[in-house]
């Protein structure tokens, strides 16, 4: 079942390197294309049912279960997103839904998961591994989180899930109930104390990461922390707002144009099944096209943009670079049978 | 995945990471025979490192009774079980080869699977997660004996006696063993675990942890914990600044952890055993932990089926069955028992050091004494002397003497009553 999956993608990652290397532009022809639609008024950062919405195209994003590197999902319960994606002078919003007949926002028990979804841009040119890029070609990582969301209303605790918790005290902390930043001595939380974002008073439902391979996500400064989100459940059903500006003058941040394609990817978590971490759904590379398209060959950056379009040529052999020795590790590995690397 | 040395299962099992084995390890001795059940070592814990806001259920000590008591409840019953069921699947049965055995298989080899063997594909281990639930109430069972077989009220006419009673329990006294091949750092995806290269100690980097939770499910002993309040895993961190000598009090020499040092009962040894590059241990035999679990093999591995070497060592209670001993602490059961019921000249006063001094032994030398006892243990001669102990801190200095006979002071008789 798992070797299958591993030899179909094995086949197909070979064919899209033997297609680069005869010259056969996939990266132009890859996937479908979401299609940013223009407005003057402000983006519905916030505001769901906003019929300007409706000026976007809605695009399907079909996701399957993560199979490459361990932990990893055999079978999916997230089948696919639909996005939306709106800019305006100043700001993208992209717009994903998806099913999910559980709302889990909650992450303070031992037991629970949340539900979460993330856009993936590579920030260099050219197409890393839809993984978490690759060592020396970062991808930047906006992650929702259904907790966080919940948390902006008020910070989830230990009294959230047990209102009836019986404490005597809590030595070197202020009040009966302190979150990390009531305690005086910052070691006894020393998540907090260290700025892990998870264990920080969040000013976003989305962190902003950058990752550039298995198990190098890493979450951006807090004071780098740049995209906004908003997020309900209802009716069996996420809907969820990423907002950003145009242009961020962090260098591990996608900048956007008019006019310009960009490469994009989704995946999704359902907290219900246990998933978190490379346990997810993920979709294929598909392009993001901010307004009108521009009479060029896509590029991925607007940081990168030439005077002239790359040939195929110039995009086929980067790629054949990176796609065959991928498709070999692959396969030497399917063949010496269990040997991920960890993920994520 | 790469092949590395398990000397406790006397073969190779797979582990995601190659052997890289540190300078010394952080390992321990506990008796369980002496254990009263105080759990003065689980309060020192929490009253050092677990007092905080999310860490309300968090022993990362804990002393439980078995066979029914555990933290997180029934957490062995649930690992062996899942292995099993793997097992069961191959159609062969685990068991120990224990006709060749040496001194990189002092138990023999074990023929079953690990966790690292018996996994479903998509993970790096076996494991589970245990619900808020589970982690509750950690003293659920505590006392609590099996029941009394043949008399209705439950009480025993004969008493009990030697080899195994028919109605028993016994302390389990359990912390992070800081494994050779930790579950919990084969399972992060983020290398947030890691396994210090100075001590062995495994630690959980705060600033890197994501909460996922995979060393949690990974760890076969659960003793990986998630907090609440700040999202991120948590686990026991050896008292890491005493093993440092970093403590004030220690002067500058490594000293036992805090729920060593505290034990009333004196069950527990604490120390720092230097590791070859091979991973196996530097002979050193007048090492007190070499000279226990090398030297004698009186102090065995916990579950060491799982597959993760664990470095807590156990002399296994005298009392409790056979069969269940086995189970809990290998094939090296029945040779542990025969020689601490009869101990050898040396292991008597070896075993005079236990809670001597806060600070680690990490020499001991033995002066002679005279024979002051002689008996008959199992139908065979043995002698008891007087010897004296004295064990060395870490810079060879004298921090312990310890006569094998304790000695009285009696209390003259017209102050027989004051206080
Ligand atoms: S006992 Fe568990 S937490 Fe401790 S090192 Fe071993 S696997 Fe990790
Ligand atoms: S070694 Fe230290 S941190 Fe670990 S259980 Fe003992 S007291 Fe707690
Ligand atoms: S302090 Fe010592 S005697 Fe008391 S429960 Fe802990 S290990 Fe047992």
């Amino acid at each position: 079942m798992l070797k299958q999956k591993i030899l179909i993608l094995c086949a197909l990652l070979t064919l899209a390197a033997l297609l680069l290397w005869f010259k056969i532009p996939v990266a132009s022809s890859q996937g479908p294309t979401l299609i940013a639609a223009r407005v003057t008024d402000a983006l519905p950062s916030q505001d769901l049912n906003s019929a300007l919405w409706q000026q976007a195209t809605a695009l399907e994003i079909p996701l399957s279960a993560q199979t490459v590197t361990r932990p990893m999902l055999l079978e999916t319960n997230v089948k696919a997103v639909t996005a939306r994606a709106l800019y305006n002078d100043q700001q993208l919003a992209v717009l994903v839904e998806w099913a999910d007949a559980t709302d889990n926002s909650q992450m303070v028990r031992i037991q629970d998961f949340r539900d979460a979804v993330a856009l993936q841009f590579p920030i260099v040119e050219g197409l890393p591994f839809v993984c978490m890029g690759q060592q020396g070609v970062n991808v930047n990582i906006w992650h929702w989180k259904a907790d966080w969301q919940q948390d902006l209303v008020a910070w989830q605790d230990m009294n959230s899930v047990y209102p009836n918790m019986n404490v005597d005290s809590y030595p070197f902390a202020e009040g009966q109930n302190p979150a990390p930043s009531d305690y005086t001595d910052a070691n006894y939380v020393p998540a907090y104390e260290l700025g892990n974002l998870m264990a920080t008073p969040h000013k976003s439902s989305v962190e902003d990461l950058t990752a550039g391979g298995f198990g190098t996500l890493t979450s951006q400064p807090l004071d780098a922390q740049n995209v906004q989100g908003h997020g309900e459940w209802n009716n069996n059903q996420w809907r969820v707002i990423f907002t950003r500006n145009l242009t961020s003058a962090e260098t591990e941040d996608i900048n956007f144009a008019e006019g310009k394609m960009y490469s994009l990817a989704f995946a999704a978590w359902d907290g219900a099944n246990n998933e978190r971490n490379g346990q997810k759904s993920t979709s294929e590379w598909i392009s993001l096209q901010i307004g009108k398209p521009a009479p060029v060959t896509k590029v991925t950056t607007a940081d990168t943009i030439t005077a002239t379009p790359p040939s195929p040529q110039e995009i086929a052999i980067p790629l054949g670079l990176i796609v065959v020795p991928l498709v070999l590790v692959i396969l030497v590995r399917t063949l010496m049978g269990k040997d991920e690397e960890p993920s994520e | 995945m790469a092949d590395v040395y398990n000397w406790q299962l006397g073969r190779t099992i797979p582990y995601p990471y190659p052997e890289a084995h540190p300078q010394k390890q952080f390992a321990a001795v506990f008796n369980i025979n002496r254990c009263i059940g105080c759990q003065t070592c689980t309060g020192a814990c929490k009253a050092t490192w677990t007092f905080s806001r999310g860490q309300e259920y968090m022993w990362w000590n804990n002393v439980e009774s078995k066979p029914y008591g555990g933290y997180p409840q029934h957490w062995d019953i649930k690992i062996l079980e899942m292995l099993d069921a793997a097992q069961q699947k191959t159609g062969k049965p685990a068991q120990w080869d224990t006709t060749q055995t040496d001194a990189k298989k002092p138990y023999g080899t074990y023929n079953g699977l690990t966790i690292f063997e018996a996994n479903d594909p998509t993970q790096q281990a076996l494991g589970y997660i245990p619900n808020d639930a589970e982690w509750r109430a950690p003293n659920f069972y505590e006392d609590t004996s099996t029941a009394y077989k043949g008399d209705n009220l439950g009480i025993s006419t004969e008493g009990a006696s030697l080899p195994e009673h028919q109605t028993w329990f016994f302390y389990l006294q359990r912390l992070c063993n800081h494994c050779t091949y930790p579950g919990c750092l084969a399972a992060c995806p983020r290398k947030a675990v890691y396994k210090r290269p100075e001590d062995g100690i495994v630690l959980i980097d705060q600033s890197r942890c994501r909460g996922y939770k995979k060393c949690v499910e990974a760890c076969p002993y659960k003793k990986s914990m998630f907090r609440g309040t700040t999202r991120t895993s948590e686990k026991c961190v050896a008292c890491y600044p005493r093993v440092e000598g970093n403590d004030p009090l220690s002067e500058g020499v490594p000293m036992e952890t805090r729920c060593m040092a505290v034990c009333p009962g004196k069950i527990r040894m604490n120390g720092l055993v230097d590791i070859a590059q091979d991973g196996s241990w530097v002979e050193s035999p007048q090492h007190p932990l070499y000279h226990l679990v090398k030297v004698e093999k009186i102090a065995l591995p916990l579950y060491p089926q799982l597959g993760t070497e664990p470095n807590i060592y156990y002399i296994p209670p005298r009392w409790a069955p056979r069969a269940y001993l086995h189970q809990m602490f290998g094939p090296g059961v029945d040779q542990a028992l025969e020689r601490y019921a009869a101990p050898s000249r040396e292991t008597l006063a070896v075993l005079q050091l236990f809670r001597a001094s806060q600070k680690m032994v990490f020499r001991y030398e033995i002066q002679e004494g005279p024979l002051v006892h002689e008996m008959q243990i199992k139908g065979k001669p043995w002698q008891m002397y007087n010897d004296t102990v004295i064990g060395f801190d870490s810079k060879g200095r004298e921090i312990a003497r310890l006569p094998v006979v304790e000695p009285i002071h009696e209390r003259p008789k017209e102050r027989l009553n004051s206080i």
